[in-house]
């Protein structure tokens, strides 16, 4: 279990015009993570990437890395142990590939062989000497991706890196980003505004609104706020509730739904004898789910689009 | 120093394929032809040979070719940051925003060596083709020079320029208009005060006879210089690039 928090910020605003775009916000991201970012569009959440890279400067709060603090004179220090991928990928189209990662590397500054390194992780030694402008958006994508890996930084910042990807393309982004925590060392944060993409990815997790963080723990904590119940029609909701009772569940009462907690099958069949043995009519027996999806729009609201 | 070198090798690279080579090597003929033409069409007035001949040649050249020629090296340079949110990298390269920009400057700077070297070739050209016996004059290399240093004047200002303003067009219209006017600055007398004026003042455009004062063209040149770099790193620190 990781510790040390590779990224804090501490109320960290920032406001454009009267439009307050971060909010106080404090993120924690532990070293060793895939820490998802996970927001509606328009969160706020490339704007919260953007200051800790530097890119834009906070209204108030801070921001430590690396346990120094985010500022002009630590900017090329911080820089140097960073790789990103913020927005859409960023190139040359007249460029190759590989021109393209040679730029990244002399200014980084990193090993020459990290070229050939990097394209054979993304697997785009074959692209290496084609013009970018002929790259689909997949190869774009990976090859930022590349861009970002180059001098294997202790710290990669991706945002919404599956955007526009095929499902082929997603899946194949998804399980390289798994990989380089273990494989590397890096600590990742990726952004995106789906929640399953974060599910399948991250181990931490941070949910913006509006600007606000609503949520940060292990993905895992989210998963516990999953919860599963068990669902009973009856014709005579009221004798239903007075057997419950006598058998010391409350229930809640939703629609013509009576909702127990989550019990086993055995349970279940001896309940549904007992409510049919008093006349009742048993109209439907289900199992209800709060999923993750569900949890997410109740903090993320229901108004956003996902 | 070492990131200073770093830029200048990423920008050159930047730099390959650039369909702004095209323009660097018509625009100087399209001038040197349009001169020599003049020049030809007019034997009974123009006698001072290479002189008559490089007033014709710079009268069109320094006014009106070079400060639009210099404006595209400019808008072409910061338009390669502008697209495809190449701000993000540009700004996240672990090296100081003053060496990104000197970068840019110092490949536009060799831009301009490169152009007069090619501007002088083909004057060369033409006087020889024009019947011209006499030996080259000397007096052209301090045109050379001087050229250069007025030439990178300009190419701070429309750096600052095309810095600022996104589009690709408008940063070159303004060097052209500029360059119109520089005609107007010099012939009142206001050239000094004038960035434009530098680059035909330098290359002694239309009066290849005229007396400049090196000194006082030297330190407005690098008034100008100093001026242009501080307010270009200003914006670039200042100025969230990378917000679009």
């Amino acid at each position: 279990m990781p510790t040390q928090n590779l990224i804090e910020t501490t109320d960290l605003t920032k406001q454009y015009g009267k439009v307050i775009c971060v909010n106080q916000l404090n993120m924690q991201v532990p070293q060793g993570a895939i820490y998802g970012f996970l927001g509606p569009n328009g969160a706020g959440k490339s704007t919260t990437l953007k200051m800790i890279l530097g890119l834009a400067k906070p209204t108030n709060g801070s921001i430590t890395l690396f346990d120094s603090p985010v500022n002009e004179k630590n900017r090329i220090k911080l820089l140097a142990d960073t790789g990103s991928l913020i927005e859409s990928p960023s190139y040359y189209g007249h460029l190759t590939g590989e021109e393209n990662l040679r730029i990244i590397q002399t200014l980084k500054g990193c090993p020459e062989q990290d070229i050939a390194k990097v394209l054979k992780i993304v697997r785009l030694e074959d692209a290496r000497k084609k013009q970018v402008n002929h790259y689909s958006l997949g190869m774009k994508q990976r090859l930022g991706l590349a861009a970002a890996l180059l001098g294997f930084p202790k710290l990669l910042i991706l945002d919404e890196p599956t955007n526009g990807l095929d499902p082929a393309g997603i899946q194949e982004m998804r399980e390289l980003i798994r990989t380089l925590p273990s494989s590397y060392g890096i600590t990742v944060v990726v952004s995106s505004h789906l929640l399953s993409e974060i599910d399948q990815m991250a181990d931490h997790v941070g949910i913006i609104r509006k600007g606000e963080l609503v949520y940060q723990n292990t993905l895992e904590s989210l998963h516990s706020h999953a919860k599963q119940q068990i669902a009973i029609r009856v014709n005579h909701l009221p004798i239903a509730i007075d057997i419950l009772h006598q058998r010391g569940i409350e229930p809640t009462q939703e629609n013509d739904y009576l909702l127990l907690p989550m019990v086993d099958d055995a349970y279940v069949a001896n309940l549904c004898q007992q409510l049919v043995s008093q006349n009742l009519s048993l109209y439907r027996v289900e199992k209800r789910e709060k999923s993750l999806e569900d949890i997410f729009l109740s903090l993320t609201g229901k108004e956003s689009s996902l | 120093m070492n990131s200073i070198i770093k830029t200048i090798r990423t920008e050159r690279i930047k730099l390959k394929r650039s369909p702004v080579w095209l323009a660097f090597f018509a625009l100087p003929i399209i001038s040197a032809f349009f001169g020599t033409f003049n020049y030809l069409n007019n034997l009974e007035l123009l006698k001072s040979e290479w002189y008559s001949l490089w007033s014709q040649h710079s009268l069109f050249l320094c006014y009106f070719f070079m400060p639009a020629l210099i404006g595209t090296y400019c808008s072409y340079l910061w338009r390669l940051e502008h697209t495809r949110h190449n701000w993000n990298s540009f700004l996240t390269a672990p090296v100081p925003i003053f060496a990104l920009y000197l970068g840019k400057l110092v490949q536009a700077a060799i831009m301009i060596v490169l152009s007069n070297i090619w501007i002088f070739l083909l004057f060369y050209l033409c006087g020889r083709l024009s019947g011209i016996q006499s030996a080259f004059p000397v007096a052209a290399l301090e045109w050379f020079v001087c050229g250069v240093i007025g030439g990178i004047v300009i190419c701070c200002l429309q750096l600052l320029m095309s810095l600022v303003i996104r589009s690709f067009a408008v940063p070159i219209g303004i060097g052209l208009v500029g360059g119109i006017g520089g005609l107007l600055a010099t012939s009142k007398g206001w050239g000094l005060n004038y960035p434009y004026s530098l680059y035909s003042m330098g290359m002694r455009a239309n009066k290849p006879q005229m007396e400049l004062d090196l000194m006082t063209f030297g330190i407005h040149a690098m008034g100008y210089i100093i001026v242009f770099i501080v307010l270009s790193v200003f914006y670039l620190h200042e100025h969230e690039m990378a917000a679009g």
